[in-house]
């Protein structure tokens, strides 16, 4: 396995950090880890990227499903401490219009309190 | 191993692998593996190999899930990677039905709101973006996808 997923709860926000890479070989354990996340409360979501080194379309997948379950849970996602090459995929697959992107983690939480 | 050129001089690299893929999900991260092994002994830069990498992820991938929809023939899968001073390019070939998987990738409609965002087919949207050249044919009963990045001449 060649990915990580460390979870932090902040109130009523869950703070996913991906380590490693995300492709077809492993979504389907990233989408697992979501879900568990949001059907544990935490409909407020920030991933993490810091240490995420690559995904794929497949990551892209689970990132979707994901923003659609918090959205109809009245929560949200976000994402932050992306990497340029990280933050080139979303771009170029519309998702940067999907969810907000911030640099730090702190942003990102104080974002879901405005 | 001959040092690149960026300058525009001629030189004479040409070299190149051949690597056989199983009909296994984590095939494509083999193979990311072994284009970056090859990439960096070639002194390729590191952005151009990763949004290479990713292309070849995502067509592969879709080889593999899609390529072989029954058993009539004994899959195979096989990937050439080639460099000569000009281009990279990476072949993928398979012996399974005639299947085009670029004729049926609609351009996803990057507009939608996330409620409205279908799940998947982002895939060789992505594979489109992030290689030069993105080609399909037929040839000899196999599927052939060609993908082809000029090497950049500015460092």
């Amino acid at each position: 396995m060649t990915m990580n997923v460390t979870t932090k709860y902040a109130g009523s926000t869950a703070v996913v950090a991906v380590n490693g890479r995300i492709d077809s070989a492993n979504a389907k354990d990233f989408d697992q880890k979501l879900s568990e996340v949001i059907d544990r409360g935490g409909s407020r979501l920030v991933i993490d990227c810091g240490d995420l080194t690559y995904i794929s379309s497949a990551g892209l997948r689970a990132i979707l499903l994901a923003i659609k379950r918090t959205n109809a849970a009245g929560g949200g996602m976000a994402m932050c401490r992306t990497p340029d090459h990280i933050r080139e995929v979303l771009e170029v697959s519309g998702f940067t219009r999907l969810i907000q992107v911030y640099e730090t983690v702190e942003d990102a939480e104080a974002g879901f309190s405005g | 191993m001959k040092q690149f050129s960026r300058s525009g001089r001629m030189t004479d690299v040409d070299v190149g692998m051949e690597v056989d893929v199983a009909i296994k999900a984590d095939e494509p991260r083999r193979v990311a593996k072994l284009l970056q092994r090859f990439g960096q002994e070639n002194e390729l830069s590191s952005k151009m190999l990763g949004r290479f990498e990713l292309a070849l992820d995502e067509v592969l991938t879709n080889v593999i899930t899609h390529a072989f929809p029954d058993d009539a023939v004994e899959p195979s899968i096989r990937v050439a990677l080639h460099l000569n001073d000009s281009r990279l390019k990476v072949r993928i070939v398979d012996n399974g039905p005639p299947f085009d998987p670029l004729q049926d990738a609609p351009a996803p409609d990057l507009s939608l709101s996330a409620e409205d965002r279908p799940v998947g087919g982002l895939g060789i949207h992505l594979a489109r973006a992030f290689v030069h050249t993105l080609e399909y044919e037929r040839v000899e009963g196999c599927n052939c996808l060609t993908l082809v990045q000029p090497l950049e001449t500015q460092p």
